[in-house]
């Protein structure tokens, strides 16, 4: 079956794929292109594909600001902290639910499941307030914890699939040899899950960088994301699309790069949470 | 459990703790501000941080974060901010939250500000807010077409008076009719005499300067909150504004989606001869061919040499517009209410410095007065007389106003553009909305 | 399982548990609360219990069931367009075999983008006078003219248009788990199917889409929930306009709530969303997924 020089019906199937392709990457690549024209060229009207001359202005003028480099390093610092919290806490849960099916492991599953139906408006007023009174407006971990509400969920859900796969002759193998139950998670199992931690952790960070509701209620000025600052630059008087595309792809082409890397075990673990359940 | 709740308090002060003790001898002021407020006030800022001493903190925010931002604080009891630079039409909501500021206007300081902004900061018949700056819509025009001296001779001949910037609604409609053409030939219109104003934010406002012109003595609700929104003068200019589009066709198609932003895209891209704008653009775009404004969209020396600016039109009962002023508002939850005050006293002192900035605004008259006639600043003489036109008056000042707007102003002039509504008919449908809010 | 283990489960549960009831149970409680009161967003001191009064308001209010019913329109448009368009995807992927791995690889990338630059995106890209999607289809020869197409302004089609960046985002997503789960169908058995005489649309009918009841299921549900949550996407769009045309339940919340400071109103809407969601979602997940049966077979 694979060895036979492709007949018409498969190049039709190229064919209809590459025009697939075509139609699905236009938007992004003409976002792109757009933040290479000149900025007077990004609203022209009629609007041209291709840059009528390649021009870097639309990232140079807001180098002079600190603005957007600052709000990159705080989606970062908060996706990197939420990240690691939400990991942190659904491992011990995610191991309690593959290893010990017991009922209270069952119902938590289920707790996790209704969370992840709780629609964001309707936690973030009242998350505000909470954090107003523990006066954590505008920092990082705010944003970070609301973010963790979000991931949390799902880490959970990714890990107790993974973690399904591991033989708990290993835990009981090394309990043997004298560690105890809590160790025996710590340096035997975490090992052999280190695959399925990592494509948690970049489900988890992904699910912080890219959002947008909690972190426009919770932050004004010192932890304010990019994505704010991305949709501030269609702003009551002036459309900015120059900047606007040219911080998009800034924002976005480093997770798309990586996470081409990263592809298989991306998949692995987006059709881990559904195929497995 | 209770270690755990521990361990988390622990990591709290861990992480907000040296961010708490980095408070040194100067009071640090936290002022809530807008992009606009931010470079209004920001050499003003630097003064007052080196004669002071006290640090001055931006807290810069998209428009309608503004008013989120301040909302949650209040609603949470917070102090994050000492000032907050807010448009007019917030006033009302957060009034009882503004420490009164009737100490700091003197008569002095009153007979230099534009009397309609004055009004707009009383509330109760204190002083809540301190004018920062005004704008107001006028009309920008392109100078390269009105210059013409083909176009001169064209526009006389067949309308029998000189081509010159509009000043009443028929000069207006005049002109949006003869330069509304097909300039290449292909058998499409590409120029368009003026534009009309469908999507918020642009909907809510934009048309009520025509009712004003028309004479109402406000606009959707009279002074002592009564329902006005199907008086004569509101027929008269919405039908006017609509009838560019819907009657004429002197308007960019599919007017739904355009609001300020697209509208000033528009006019500074070729596709229309006039538009309805705030009195800043001129000056940012001036500014922004030598600098490289972060934030601003650049439009190039071209677009920009073409654009002219005059007074907002007149109805019969003169030049009337809707004023965009923003004030300094003290929140009573400050805690540090002198040095706010101190601030906002500073504000004005020095409100001229406004004025060379990039959006060149100014609350002060003597502040506007003094540029108006220099390079670069030619759109400050359109702006002071339509800031002092007889119908220049504000929005009610209601609490609900943004639900006012977004529920019933913004529907209703869709409607209207749909052309598939009368005019009258929407008005009608308007009044029965504001009844059912409560209004009478 | 002894109780020693039991002990261990819920040492092991109370972290995530601890963090679930702090920063997701207690705003839950706090927005019940609220729900039962008038009161204002600014005024959070000033409160006066209204019992059921907010819930009736909001059953009997036509602004309410108009939202309601669009959040439904826009979650079947997106849901159906992106299961049609995915599942085409996933069997073309499927009848390359390994071959596509490329093009799966490049297929994932608009799952990185922020929903806000993907709603911005496609606004720039369907604006009439400004975007290119119109100046593409005139220039095709489909449209006469640039502004026949009032994609974000014609009422009648906007909840259509403000679903695109949605599409766009998530189909790859739908497309990569359908893949996967036509690659776990046993050859055998399918092979089995072909020597009794099935063809390709029985083979389809009978073989493949039995299999691949339960990964169908779970696709529906998990982006039928994130599809009626939507908020940011819209939003930078069209705000919910014209008209209203495209404001769906969380944005109405997030308008009664901040713009309108009506704090005890839209505490109730966001109620009655949170149940319907819940009791919809679990519905579905018991009725037509039975977790425990998919664990066991897939």
């Amino acid at each position: 079956m694979s060895r036979r020089a492709p007949g018409p019906g498969r190049l039709l199937v190229y064919a209809l794929v590459a025009f697939v392709m075509l139609v699905y990457i236009s938007p992004y690549a003409y976002m792109m292109l757009t933040s290479l024209k000149p900025p007077e060229d990004a609203l022209a009207i009629p609007p041209h594909i291709l840059p009528r001359q390649l021009s870097l202005d639309s990232y140079t003028r807001f180098t002079s600001d600190a603005e957007v480099p600052r709000s990159f390093l705080n989606s970062f610092i908060i996706a990197l902290m939420s990240t690691t919290l939400a990991v942190a806490l659904a491992l011990p849960a995610a191991w309690a639910i593959s290893r010990y099916g017991s009922w209270p492991a069952r119902v938590f599953l289920l707790v996790t499941l209704v969370t992840r139906m709780i629609p964001y408006i309707a936690i973030a007023i009242p998350f505000f307030a909470l954090m107003r009174s523990f006066r954590l407006t505008d920092t990082w971990l705010a944003v970070a914890l609301a973010h963790v509400t979000i991931s949390l969920p799902l880490a959970i859900w990714l890990l107790a699939g993974f973690l399904e796969a591991i033989p708990s002759e290993l835990e009981d193998a090394a309990r043997v040899d004298g560690c105890s139950r809590l160790a025996a998670l710590l340096r035997v199992v975490v090992p052999v899950a280190a695959g399925g931690i990592v494509v948690t952790a970049i489900f988890c960070f992904l699910a912080s960088w890219n959002e947008f509701l909690y972190a426009l209620l919770l932050t004004s000025v010192e932890a304010k994301t990019a994505p704010i600052v991305i949709a501030g630059f269609k702003s009551q008087y002036s459309l900015n699309w120059g900047s606007m595309t040219a911080v998009g792809t800034l924002y976005s082409l480093p997770v798309i790069v990586f996470s081409l890397f990263m592809q298989r075990r991306i998949v692995a673990g987006m059709t881990m949470g559904a195929v497995k359940g | 459990m209770k270690k755990l709740m521990l361990l988390l308090i622990a990591l709290l002060v861990l992480v907000t703790g040296p961010a708490a003790l980095a408070q040194e001898e100067g009071v640090t002021l936290r002022v809530l501000v807008e992009g606009g407020g931010i470079s209004l006030q920001l050499a003003a800022a630097q003064l007052f941080e080196e004669q002071t001493g006290h640090t001055v903190e931006f807290v810069e925010v998209p428009y309608p974060s503004v008013f989120e931002d301040l909302a949650a604080e209040m609603a949470t009891g917070g102090s994050a901010y000492d000032v907050a630079t807010i448009d007019v039409v917030w006033i009302p909501a957060f009034a009882d939250f503004a420490e009164s500021l009737d100490a700091l206007i003197t008569d002095e300081v009153a007979a230099d500000i534009f009397p309609a902004l004055l009004a707009d900061g009383l509330w109760n018949g204190s002083y809540v807010g301190m004018p920062t700056w005004a704008n107001a819509e006028v009309v920008y025009y392109r100078k390269d077409l009105w210059e013409d001296p083909d176009e001169q001779a064209a526009f006389m001949a067949e309308y029998g008076y000189e081509l010159a910037p509009p000043t009443t609604w028929q000069e207006f409609t005049d002109m949006a009719v003869f330069f509304t053409r097909d300039t290449d030939g292909d058998g499409a219109i590409d120029l368009y005499g003026t534009d009309v104003k469908g999507a918020p934010p642009g909907a809510d406002v934009e048309w009520m300067v025509h009712v004003l012109q028309a004479g109402s003595p406000g606009v959707v609700l009279g002074a002592d909150g009564s329902i006005i929104v199907d008086n004569d003068a509101h027929l008269a200019g919405l039908e006017y504004y609509v009838s560019h589009h819907c009657d004429m066709g002197l308007t960019p198609p599919n007017p739904l989606e355009i609001g300020w932003a697209e509208g000033e895209s528009l006019f500074f891209q070729g596709v229309t001869a006039m538009t309805r704008f705030w009195g800043h653009a001129y000056r940012l775009h001036q500014f922004d061919l030598s600098g490289g404004l972060v934030g601003a969209p650049y439009l190039g020396p071209d677009a920009v040499a073409n654009v002219g600016v005059a007074p907002m039109i007149a109805g019969e009962a003169g030049i009337g517009s809707i004023p965009g002023p923003w004030f300094n508002i003290v929140p009573k939850t400050s805690e540090n209410k002198e040095a706010a005050m101190a601030f906002v006293q500073f504000m004005y002192d020095q409100n001229v410095l406004g004025v060379q900035e990039p959006l060149g605004l100014s609350a002060r008259i003597s502040a506007f007065e003094q540029f108006a006639g220099e390079e670069n600043y030619e759109s400050l003489s359109a702006l002071i007389a339509t800031l002092n036109g007889p119908q220049t008056i504000g929005r009610p000042l209601v609490a609900n106003w943004q639900q006012v707007s977004d529920e019933v102003v913004v529907p209703m002039v869709q409607d209207a553009l749909s052309c598939e509504v009368a005019p009258a008919d929407a008005l009608a449908w308007a009044r029965g909305e504001l009844e059912a809010m409560g209004f009478m | 399982m002894s109780r020693s283990d039991r002990r261990y489960v819920l040492l092991l549960l109370a972290p995530a548990a601890v963090f679930l009831l702090v920063f997701v149970a207690w705003p839950l409680l706090n927005l019940f609360r609220d729900s039962l009161y008038e009161v204002a967003l600014l005024k959070p001191g000033e409160r006066a219990f209204v019992g059921l009064d907010n819930f009736q308001r909001a059953l009997t209010s036509s602004r309410v069931g108009g939202a309601a019913l669009r959040t439904l329109g826009y979650t079947a448009i997106a849901l159906s367009a992106e299961f049609t368009l995915g599942f085409v995807a996933a069997l073309l992927f499927n009848s390359l075999g390994r071959r596509s791995e490329l093009l799966r690889t490049i297929f994932l990338f608009p799952l990185m983008i922020p929903p806000i630059v993907a709603g911005l995106l496609w606004r720039f890209l369907l604006i009439d006078n400004f975007g290119i999607v119109n100046h593409i289809l005139q220039q095709l020869g489909l449209l006469a003219s640039t502004s026949d197409v009032a994609w974000l302004g014609d009422r009648d089609i906007v909840l259509f248009s403000v679903a695109l960046p949605d599409i766009w985002l998530t189909t790859s997503f739908v497309t990569l788990v359908l893949f996967t789960g036509l690659q776990n169908i046993p050859v055998s058995l399918l092979e089995a199917a072909r020597i009794d005489g099935a063809d390709a649309l029985q083979l389809f009918r009978h073989v493949t889409l039995p299999l691949l009841r339960p990964v169908i299921a779970v696709v529906l549900i998990i982006r039928g929930i994130d599809a009626a949550r939507a908020f940011d996407i819209i939003w930078v769009q069209t705000e919910g306009g014209p008209r209203f045309a495209s404001e769906v339940l969380s944005m109405h919340i997030y308008r009664t709530m901040i713009r309108y400071g009506d704090l005890g109103f839209a505490s109730a809407i966001a109620t009655l969303f949170l149940l319907a969601l819940l009791a919809l979602s679990l519905l579905a997940f018991f009725v037509i997924w039975r977790p425990d049966a998919a664990r066991g077979s897939a």
